[in-house]
């Protein structure tokens, strides 16, 4: 394992810590002090070709001119960017650089911000090329490190360098356009379409500007490229969105044994992973050489993929904090063709019943489901996959338990409704929802399944601005529905954007819309991206309505997904849901009982989701029982009569 | 095979040596093997056979003995008379009056003006010599390795095994003072320790790597060593790995050094057979093995953070080693690298202790510290010198000695007039630089670094500016051309360089040439970038008037420089003996016979034949 001491970095007077290990440029990024580079980017490997980032260290050995893209910090130090001597060479490479392409931007507007003309020599191989290559590498290396092709490479020595690019049809080529994003000089193009897309041109600029965006604006700060998205259930956490012993809580003090610190040096296969090559991300995972220590598999080295997210915020659901129980847990989910989510959410709901004594060891064949007891509930995976005895009962969902527990063991109906987390008979998604009005609707009055794992972080911010105001958190749920949906019609990734809000982000829903264009021919705006969402969603209500199902009365969540659902769960934070009852509901909780309280903030919730729920029907031009209309049926174009039968009074 | 079999073997080998009355020593080094010696050797044991001779001679295929300007070499022992420029009709007369009458063969030896030298020892060249890495080139095959073990190989070996700790080895070569001679000068000792502590603190096994790619293009030093003795270097190769834990070792060595390579590869079959590698080496419980990888050809795999590169599978490129490859090298383990001369070394300190090796050349070692260079210093004569060849001379030897005495000064009349120590990355020193000692912290003083330890003799016919070019030129193909400075600064030197050759330099081209010098050497990644403005540098500082002549001037003083020079053929001194006007090759000479010649200065390509030929010495350059 690493050792994670921290060294201290003056540069240019600036203090700053950094990890033992991290690179002088990356201190610098971190004080906000720019050093210039032409072959450093921050997701490739250092590589320390171009020799403009030369600063002059000091590490307690003398004063010495280092490469600031390449030197590793080792104990504290100080840098100086801008020394005389630094500063006079930097110059001259500079105008060794531009001998060689004197017509290259790049390397005229860096020579401009040095005060440098003309160079004052000639080179041999002078290039009067505009988009030269600078044979800065940055290509080569993104091509070999983050998308794990090499399909780019230099070929001969000194003045004979040369960039070498994949022959036409070279499948070792994606036409992923990392490459292209990165280089500084615009040397290089994409060519040939095997999609054959409208206007091919475009589709690269489209592709281009979001793979620009996410190699430059994410990936290391989220941790993802790292880490997967197992590191979200330690951001979860901290927003109190981490389910919790059966959603009771949204945080834990234990959560770091489930989040990324927890796995780092475990992950080492899938990276870059085979989802789409181009993706600077890499959230995909695995474990390889893993060794169960349950189960069929015991003992044998066994490849995890992942864990992602879902597994570890599973186990902590299921009050497991344990980074070894998520591999396993996660392993047996996979290979028992189990889904991850229902089945921790069942465990859950189950484990909750055993500490409320509505199950008992009797009841569940020995089991004794404890809240975190890890090989308790590995037990119960391994008996939910062998069909066996109480897992017969737990495999059959939360909705199907309710029922039996009520018939069999005379438990309280309501009781199990508020803690039983499904809705329309899924289990609830692996995420607290407990503080946010707008992820409850976003749940409750999802179309199809809830949350998808894509969707996550675009819902993750969700309403915070809209405060308590149901019409703002009704916009916000309906725009974030209809883009998490429109990425998944058109194929595309989500995990990227924690934000689609047009204001935002105006470039980045351009860029979708001009893809979508480029690659269909259809022209299309935002607006239209999104109606293609709206026609699926109505679509899928009709459908339910045909059903007989899909009613208001359907869209509603578990109370335990909008807050504390028992006396003593009240009590456990009375600070924080006393503040929230005078914050939110304006009602001053002195003088009332826990049972008053409880149920005055519940009053508040549930009115608030309602009205939640009544603005979102509006915005989606439902009525009030949360029926389309015919009216955005036609509007939409899907108004073909066995549709519109559904919805006609009386049809 | 036991460490008392060992022994056995060691006595039976030189029971077995020491039966014969005569040993032939044919060199076999690339020079001499070049020059038609190994049929010299079919031919010498024909002949013995013929004339009942085997059973007392012995003909042994040996390593480079050195004197290549002189080859082929044949070595009679225990006479030790040395015959020079053998040919095989002279095979006769050797055997005949040398073996057999026992009169050597006066005609075949070296002769130093009027002065017969008949053992190698009367000659000056081998006079100053003191062979350690190269003590077996009288005496062993390089491609047996009973020869090996008869000169008390493996020996060194068999004792770190048996009877040192893998400390006590890495102390007794530290206390030797022996230095890398890559170039870096680290104490030896020093980095195996370091290298041993570095991985017990990761937890880690350890890698041992051979650089035997440490040489420049024309640079034949560490290639000889390992024609010549094969097994030194795996025997210093595997106390080496002893000392640190490693299990496993490469040797990195050029593709281009076939001899070598096949050496090598006999050598370490043999070890292998003999148990010497492998697992539980000499049933002491050690297991090493070794890989040969053949480089590609490139200069700068020498450096080692390329070397690391190419060993990888990676492209050959330098990268900054801001972390000591002991600490994280190949694999991210860490890793030593050593010199191919540096392992040679090895077995003799350990055979002969350290102290031994510390009271040679001109080093002291107190404690941990050396300060100077203890032992020898092999080294490549090459250019204009009387005597080119492989020599081994105490460090401290100075360098005019060396130039002098050892290599005899430059061949000809000419006169010397410089000589570039290191290849062509290495500092170009006018005569009245010489006065200094082959020793690591006195040539870091003077900004002199041995590196590929080759050593080039320049006469006074040879143009500073234009040999700063070629050397510019040579190391822009060479470049790696990763890093800007290297493959951009070596491009505009050349480039200005060329423009003063050609007669339209200024005086300001020279303080661009000291700009790009001095960013060059500060900015490059790695050691070939850093020296790569050494040639130009040095002999701007050496040579200022012979740049200023090219440059106010327009005139080339050693009349090297084409565009700079004219060829006129002098009245009087020409014979009209149509010589010249035979060889021009675009008839720019015309003349009667008898009658003195006149070249057509546009015709002329400056070629420099008709100066060659004439032996009325007629043609002038102005």
């Amino acid at each position: 394992m690493a050792r994670r001491t921290m060294c201290k970095v003056e540069i240019d007077g600036r203090e700053v810590e950094v990890p033992r290990g991290a690179t002088v440029m990356e201190a610098a990024r971190r004080a906000g002090i720019g050093i210039p580079a032409l072959c450093s980017e921050e997701l490739a490997e250092p590589y320390g070709a171009c020799r403009l980032c030369m600063v002059d260290a000091d590490d307690g050995g003398g004063r010495r001119l280092v490469a600031a893209c390449t030197f590793p910090v080792r104990g504290d130090m100080k840098v100086e960017t801008s020394s005389e001597r630094a500063v006079s060479h930097r110059r001259m490479v500079t105008e060794m650089l531009l001998a060689r392409w004197p017509e290259a931007e790049a390397l005229l507007e860096l020579a401009r911000s040095q005060g440098l003309e003309a160079p004052r020599f000639e080179n041999p191989r002078e290039d009067r090329s505009p988009h030269p290559c600078i044979l800065c590498g940055l290509c080569v290396n993104v091509c070999r490190d983050l998308v794990g092709r090499s399909a780019i490479h230099f070929s001969g020595r000194g003045a004979h360098r040369k960039l070498e690019l994949p022959a036409a049809g070279d499948d070792i080529c994606t036409g992923c356009g990392v490459c292209v994003a990165v280089c500084p000089t615009g040397a290089l193009a994409l060519r040939n379409d095997p999609n054959n897309p409208h206007d091919g041109e475009t589709v690269r600029r489209a592709g281009m500007e979001i793979t620009r965006e996410i190699a430059r604006s994410r990936g290391r700060q989220s941790r993802l490229r790292e880490a997967g998205t197992v590191h979200l259930a330690g951001s979860m956490n901290r927003s109190g969105r981490l389910p919790v012993m059966n959603h009771r809580m949204g945080s834990h003090e234990d959560a770091a044994g489930i989040s990324a610190d927890a796995f780092e040096g475990k992950f080492d296969a899938g990276m870059p992973d085979d989802c789409w090559l181009g993706c600077t991300l890499s959230c995909r995972k695995g474990v390889s050489g893993f060794m169960p220590k349950t189960g069929p598999y015991k003992g044998d080295e066994v490849l995890v993929e992942g864990p992602d997210y879902r597994a570890a915020a599973g186990a902590a659901n299921m009050g497991v904090f344990d980074p070894e129980f998520v591999m396993e847990y996660s392993f047996y989910c996979t290979t028992y063709a189990i889904d991850v989510i229902s089945f921790s959410a069942s465990a859950a709901f189950a484990m909750e019943c055993f500490e409320e004594g509505i199950l008992d060891a009797e009841s569940t064949g020995g089991m004794e489901l404890h809240f975190g007891d890890a090989d308790a509930a590995l037990d119960l995976l391994h008996a939910t996959a062998g069909s066996r005895g109480f897992g017969r009962i737990a495999g059959k969902g939360i909705r199907f338990m309710k029922f039996y527990f009520e018939e069999h063991y005379g438990a309280d109906p309501a009781f199990l409704d508020d803690i039983g987390m499904e809705c329309r008979g899924l289990e609830y998604p692996q995420c607290c929802t407990a503080e946010s009005p707008a992820l409850q609707a976003a749940c409750g009055a999802a179309s199809g399944g809830y949350l998808q794992d894509g969707d996550w972080p675009l819902m993750a911010g969700l309403g915070e601005e809209a405060g308590q105001d149901p019409e703002a958190l009704a916009q916000a749920v309906h725009s974030s529905q209809l883009w998490a949906s429109w990425f998944g019609l058109a194929g595309l990734c989500a995990l990227p954007w924690t934000s689609m809000d047009p204001e935002r982000a105006p470039e980045r829903v351009e860029s979708y819309s001009s893809l979508f264009e480029a690659v269909t021919g259809r022209e299309v705006s935002p607006v239209d991206l999104l109606k293609m969402s709206e026609r699926v969603h109505n679509f899928r209500r009709v459908f339910d309505l045909r059903m007989g199902h899909g009613t208001r009365e359907e869209d509603r969540v578990p109370y335990r997904a909008q807050g504390p659902a028992t006396e003593s769960e009240y009590e456990s934070r009375s600070d924080r849901y006393d503040r929230q009852l005078k914050d939110e509901a304006g009602i001053d909780p002195a003088g009332m009982s826990t049972a008053e309280r409880l149920a005055a903030l519940r009053k508040h919730r549930e009115e608030l989701y309602s009205d939640l729920l009544s603005a979102l029907y509006r915005l989606r031009g439902w009525n009030g029982k949360g029926e389309p209309t015919a009216g955005k049926l036609i509007r939409l174009g899907i108004d073909f009569p066995e549709v519109l039968d559904v919805v006609k009074p009386g049809g | 095979m036991t460490l008392e079999e060992l022994k056995d073997l060691q006595e039976k080998a030189r029971k077995r040596r020491q039966g014969y009355e005569k040993v032939i020593l044919v060199c076999t080094g690339s020079a001499c093997a070049a020059r038609g010696s190994s049929d010299l050797e079919d031919r010498l044991e024909g002949e013995l056979i013929k004339r009942d001779l085997s059973s007392d001679c012995l003909v042994v295929a040996g390593g480079c003995l050195g004197l290549c300007s002189e080859g082929p070499l044949l070595l009679i022992q225990p006479d030790g008379i040395l015959y020079t420029r053998v040919a095989e009709d002279d095979l006769r007369d050797i055997i005949s009056q040398h073996l057999q009458d026992g009169k050597p063969v006066e005609r075949l030896m070296y002769r130093s003006g009027e002065k017969i030298c008949p053992r190698m020892e009367d000659i000056a060249f081998f006079g100053r010599q003191q062979p350690v890495v190269l003590e077996n080139r009288t005496f062993s095959n390089p491609e047996s390795l009973d020869d090996y073990l008869a000169a008390g190989g493996y020996r060194a070996l068999a004792r770190a095994l048996a009877d040192m700790s893998r400390e006590e080895v890495a102390d007794a070569v530290a206390a030797s003072g022996l230095r890398g001679r890559g170039g870096q000068d680290v104490p030896t000792g020093m980095k195996w320790r370091r290298c041993h502590e570095a991985a017990g603190e990761a937890g880690e096994i350890p890698f041992i790597v051979c650089n035997a790619d440490d040489s420049d293009p024309g640079g034949f030093k560490d290639a000889r060593i390992v024609e010549s003795d094969p097994h030194a270097l795996l025997e210093g190769l595997l106390i080496g790995a002893y000392a640190i834990g490693a299990r496993e070792g490469f040797v990195y060595i050029r593709g281009e050094y076939p001899l070598a390579l096949k050496r090598l590869g006999r050598a370490i079959e043999q070890a292998r057979d003999r148990n010497l590698l492998g697992e539980n080496i000499l049933q002491t419980g050690f297991s090493f093995d070794v890989l040969v990888r053949r480089g590609a050809g490139a200069f700068v795999c020498g450096e080692s953070s390329a070397l690391l590169a190419a060993l990888a599978g990676l492209p050959p490129e330098a990268h900054d080693l801001y972390v000591d490859p002991t600490e994280r090298g190949f694999r991210g383990r860490p890793t030593v690298i050593n010199n191919v001369e540096t392992l040679a070394n090895v077995p003799r300190i350990l055979d002969r202790g350290p102290d031994w090796f510390a009271s040679i050349g001109a080093g002291e070692v107190s404690g941990d510290s050396v300060s100077g260079s203890t032992g020898t210093r092999v080294l490549g004569v090459s250019g204009d010198a009387a005597n080119t060849g492989l020599v081994e001379v105490p460090m401290g030897t100075r360098l005019r000695e060396l130039v002098f005495d050892v290599a005899g000064g430059a061949a000809g009349n000419a006169g010397l007039k410089a000589v570039q120590v290191g290849g062509p990355t290495g500092a170009v020193l006018p005569e009245s630089g010489l006065d200094i000692e082959l020793e690591a912290d006195a040539l870091a003083g003077a900004g002199v670094s041995l590196g590929s330890g080759m050593v080039t003799v320049m006469d006074r016919d040879t143009c500073m500016v234009r040999y700063a070019r070629y050397c510019t030129d040579l190391l822009l193909e060479e470049s790696c051309g990763k890093c800007a400075p290297c493959r951009e600064g070596l491009a505009a030197m050349s480039a200005i360089l060329g423009r003063i050759t050609g007669g339209a330099g200024s005086t300001e081209d020279l303080g661009l040439l000291e700009e790009l010098g001095s960013t060059m050497s500060e900015c490059s990644i790695c050691g070939l970038g850093r020296r790569a403005a050494v040639p130009v540098l040095s002999t701007m500082r050496s040579f200022p008037e012979e740049y200023a002549a090219h440059i106010d001037e327009g005139r080339c003083p050693a009349g090297q420089c084409t565009e700079l020079i004219r060829f006129e053929i002098e009245e009087g001194k020409c014979t009209g003996c149509t010589a010249c006007a035979e060889v021009c090759p675009t008839d720019a000479i015309s003349g009667e016979p008898g009658e003195t010649h006149v070249i057509d200065d546009q015709a002329c390509i400056r070629c420099g034949m008709c100066r060659d030929v004439c032996r009325f010495d007629a043609v002038e350059v102005r």
